[in-house]
C-alpha cells in the first residue's frame, strides 16, 4: 500500500473513535439534570428576563426534543463554537479557556518530549549496547524508579530541592508557583486588566510572547517558570522510552544481521549506529502513542502541583468548582489531542517502516 | 538374575501431575529471580499490613481506623501546623504529623486496606469484563469485534485521569466514585489484550484439533482459549495494582474525594503536607510518597520478574 493509501485510512479510521468520543462526553452531560446544564447559560448582567434567557438557551441545546436529537443539537453546538459557559475560574465561555490555557499544556508536552527523546537516544544507545554492565544496572533502576514514582512525588522532591523559598540550602532559585512573576508595571500584552487574569496575547504563551514584544526579563521569568514541570514531566517520559530503546537494542544485537556485519569486518561503533540503532527505535515509536497518553495524564497533575495554567489545571479547577462544561469539554479536548497525536505517531510509523502499511 | 524391570521409568511419568510440576518450576524460576522475590517480600509486607489492619484496627491504637480523626486520639481537630519527627511521643509519632496534628505512620499505614482492597477489586471487575468480550470478539471476529475494538479505542483516546476525573464529577465526587469510575475505565485493557491473545491463539493446532473432535465454539472459547490467555493478563494485573494505587493517590493529591476528606488515604496526606511544602515540612509529604513509591516499584518489579517467568518464550 502506498503511504498516502495508508494515511487516508487512517484518517477515515478516527472517524468513529471522534463520534465515539462525543457520545460518551453527552452521555455524561445528559446524566445531568435540565436545569444544571441550562444554568450556565444564564447571564446575571443581561439585560433579558431570566426566563426569556431559559428559553433561549433550551432552544438553543434543543432540551424539550428526545435525547437522541438532542445529541445532533450538541453536535451542530459544538461545531459552532457554541462550548458552553463557566464562573470560575473566570466567567466566560469554555472556548476562550481552552484557548488561553491550551498553549501551556501543548508548551509543557512539546517541551518535555522534545527533551526527553534528546536525551533518551543517547543514553538508550549506551546502556543499550553495554548490557549487563554497572551502566546499564544503573540506567534500568533509573527508567524503573521513573516508571513507578507518580509524577507528582518527583516534582515534590525537585520543589523540596530547587523551590524558591523552601530549601535552606543556597542554590534555590527556582521558582514553582505559576506562570510568570507579573512585573510591576504590568505590559499591557500580559494581563486582562478587568479579571488580573494572565492573557498574553498574541500566542498565550508568555515566554515567547515575552520575546515577540522584546522584554526579555519577563521571558527569563517564564522561562524560569517552565524548568521544574518540564524537568518532572521528562523524567516520566524518559524512563518509559529509555526502557523501551533499550529492550530494543538488546533485541537488536541478536538479530542475525548484526552478527554478518560484525564478521565482516563493520566497525562496532558503525554496527551500534547503523545496525543496531535504528532497528531498535522503530518498535520505540509504537510505544510513543502510550507515553503520550501518560504525558497527558502527568500534565493534569504537574498543573495542578506547580500552579501553570494549562488546560488540566482549568479541567480541576472546574470540576473542584462544579463547572460542568468545563469539565466536560475539556475532556472532548484531552481526547482530540490524543486521538491526533496517536495518528500522527502511526503515520510517522507508517513512514518509518514500510512494513506495516500491509 | 536379578530381574531389572526396565519399563518401571516409563510407568512413573503417569503418576506425575505435569500441571503441578509445571508450577513448582516456575515458582523456582520466579524465587531464583532475586529482584522479582524482594519485590515479591515487600509486597506481602504491605499485605499483611494491610490485612491485619483489616483483621483488627485496633492495633494501630483506634477502634475506627476509617477517619484519619481517630487518631487524635479524642481530641479535637484543630487547624494547627504539622510538628517534626520526634521519638519522645511514642511510635506513632515517629515520622511526625500532618495537618490538624494527626500522626503521619498510623494514617499511612490505614490508607493500605483501601488502596489494597479496592485496586484488587478494580481488577477483578476489569479482568471479568475484558477477558469475556476481549476473548469472545478476538474468536468470533467479524462485526462484534469490530464494534468492541472501536469501543475500547474510545477508553483509550481520552487520557485515564481526564476520564476519570470526568465520571467522578458526573457521578459524585466520593472515593467510592472513584472505585466505580475506575472500575468503568479498566476494563478495554484487558480486552485488548485478551483479544490480541484469543486471535493468535485461535489458530493454533490444538484448537483446530478441538473443533475437528466437535468442540463447539463456547467450549473452544472457555476451555481452550482462556486458559492459555491468562498467564498474560496475570502479569497486566500485577502491573495495574500499582498503576491504580498511583491513580488514586494523583487524584486525591488533585483534590477530589472530597466527600470523605478524613479517609486515611495516600493522595490525602500528601495533598495535605504540599500546602505546608513552603514551610520546610517535608515529613508530611515525603514519608507517604516513599511508601507510595516502594510500593509501586515492589509491584512492577514483581509484574515484570513474573513476565519473565511465565513467557515462555524469555523463560530460557
Amino acid at each position: 500500500m502506498e503511504l498516502r493509501y495508508f494515511v487516508l485510512r487512517r484518517v477515515l479510521l478516527i472517524i468513529p473513535t471522534v463520534i465515539g468520543i462525543t457520545v460518551l462526553v453527552f452521555i455524561l452531560l445528559r446524566s445531568f439534570p435540565d436545569s444544571l446544564l441550562v444554568s450556565a447559560y444564564i447571564n446575571p448582567h443581561s439585560t433579558l428576563p431570566r426566563q426569556e434567557q431559559i428559553q433561549i438557551a433550551k432552544e438553543q441545546l434543543g432540551l424539550n426534543l428526545p435525547v437522541p436529537v438532542q445529541y445532533f443539537y450538541y453536535i451542530s453546538n459544538l461545531l459552532k463554537g457554541n462550548w458552553g459557559f463557566v464562573t470560575k475560574p473566570f466567567p466566560g465561555p469554555v472556548l476562550l479557556g481552552i484557548e488561553l490555557f491550551m498553549p501551556n499544556s501543548i508548551q509543557l508536552a512539546i517541551f518535555s518530549s522534545i527533551l526527553s527523546i534528546l536525551l533518551a537516544i543517547p543514553i538508550g544507545t549506551y546502556i543499550g549496547s553495554r548490557p549487563n554492565t554497572f551502566a546499564d544496572q544503573a540506567g534500568r533502576v533509573f527508567s524503573l524508579v521513573g516508571y513507578a514514582m507518580p509524577p507528582f512525588v518527583l516534582g515534590i522532591l525537585l520543589i523540596l530541592a530547587f523551590g524558591q523559598g523552601v530549601s535552606n540550602w543556597g542554590g534555590a532559585v527556582l521558582p514553582f508557583n505559576g506562570v510568570v512573576n507579573v512585573p510591576t508595571p504590568v505590559p499591557h500584552w500580559l494581563l486582562n486588566q478587568e479579571t488580573g487574569f494572565i492573557i498574553s496575547s498574541p500566542t498565550h504563551l508568555v515566554f515567547f510572547d515575552a520575546l515577540i514584544h522584546g522584554d526579555p526579563r519577563v521571558a527569563w521569568s517564564a522561562f524560569l517558570h517552565l524548568v521544574l514541570p518540564v524537568v518532572t514531566l521528562t523524567y516520566t517520559i524518559l524512563a518509559g522510552l529509555l526502557r523501551f530503546i533499550r529492550a530494543g537494542m538488546v533485541d537488536a544485537t541478536n538479530q542475525e544481521y548484526v552478527k554478518t556485519a560484525r564478521s565482516k569486518g563493520v566497525p562496532e561503533g558503525m554496527i551500534i549506529k547503523r545496525h543496531i540503532r535504528r532497528n531498535a527505535l522503530i518498535p520505540t515509536i509504537t510505544v510513543m502513542g502510550l507515553l503520550i497518553a501518560a504525558l497527558l495524564s502527568g500534565v493534569v497533575v504537574i498543573e495542578i502541583l506547580f500552579t501553570y495554567h494549562g488546560l488540566g489545571w482549568f479541567a480541576v479547577t472546574a470540576t473542584l468548582d462544579n463547572q460542568i462544561y468545563g469539565v466536560l469539554d475539556t475532556t472532548l479536548v484531552f481526547g482530540l489531542i490524543l486521538v491526533f497525536a496517536n495518528l500522527i505517531v502511526d503515520i510517522v510509523y507508517a513512514f518509518m517502516d514500510p512494513r506495516i502499511r500491509y | 538374575m536379578a530381574e531389572v524391570n526396565v519399563f518401571k521409568k516409563n510407568v512413573e511419568p503417569q503418576k506425575r501431575n505435569p500441571k503441578l510440576e509445571d508450577m513448582k518450576h516456575t515458582m523456582k524460576l520466579f524465587f531464583k529471580n532475586k529482584l522479582a522475590f524482594s519485590g515479591f517480600v515487600v509486597m506481602m509486607i504491605y499485605f499483611f499490613i494491610a490485612l491485619l489492619d483489616f483483621v483488627y484496627p485496633q492495633y494501630l491504637g483506634v477502634t475506627n481506623a476509617n477517619t484519619m480523626l481517630s487518631f487524635l486520639y479524642g481530641q479535637q481537630p484543630q487547624l494547627v501546623p504539622p510538628s517534626p519527627p520526634t521519638l519522645s511521643k511514642g511510635i506513632m509519632y515517629i515520622f511526625g504529623t500532618t495537618q490538624y496534628g494527626i500522626p503521619v505512620l498510623p494514617a499511612m499505614l490505614a490508607a493500605l486496606k483501601f488502596d489494597m482492597a479496592y485496586s484488587i477489586a478494580i481488577v477483578a471487575i476489569g479482568v471479568a469484563i475484558g477477558m469475556v468480550i476481549g476473548t469472545a470478539s478476538g474468536y468470533l471476529g467479524g462485526m462484534v469485534d469490530e464494534f468492541m475494538m472501536r469501543i475500547t479505542d474510545i477508553f483509550f483516546s481520552i487520557p485515564q485521569i481526564v476520564l476519570a476525573l470526568a465520571i467522578i464529577y458526573t457521578l459524585g465526587d466520593n472515593f467510592i466514585f472513584i472505585v466505580v469510575a475506575f472500575m468503568i475505565i479498566w476494563w478495554p485493557i484487558y480486552a485488548r489484550l485478551s483479544r490480541s491473545l484469543a486471535l493468535s491463539t485461535k489458530e493454533m493446532r490444538y484448537v483446530e484439533a478441538a473443533t475437528a473432535s466437535g468442540s463447539s465454539k463456547f467450549r473452544n472459547i472457555f476451555v481452550h482459549v482462556f486458559p492459555n490467555v491468562l498467564s498474560p493478563i496475570f502479569v497486566q494485573i500485577s502491573l495495574d495494582i500499582g498503576i491504580i494505587v498511583q491513580l488514586f493517590a494523583s487524584l486525591e493529591f488533585i483534590g477530589l474525594n472530597r466527600g470523605n476528606p478524613y479517609l486515611p488515604e495516600l493522595g490525602i496526606l500528601i495533598n495535605w503536607g504540599n500546602q505546608y511544602i513552603v514551610y520546610g515540612a517535608w515529613w508530611p509529604i515525603i514519608i507517604p510518597s516513599i511508601f507510595l513509591v516502594v510500593f509501586t516499584i515492589a509491584v512492577s518489579v514483581m509484574g515484570d520478574g513474573l513476565r519473565d517467568v511465565l513467557d515462555p518464550k524469555l523463560r530460557r
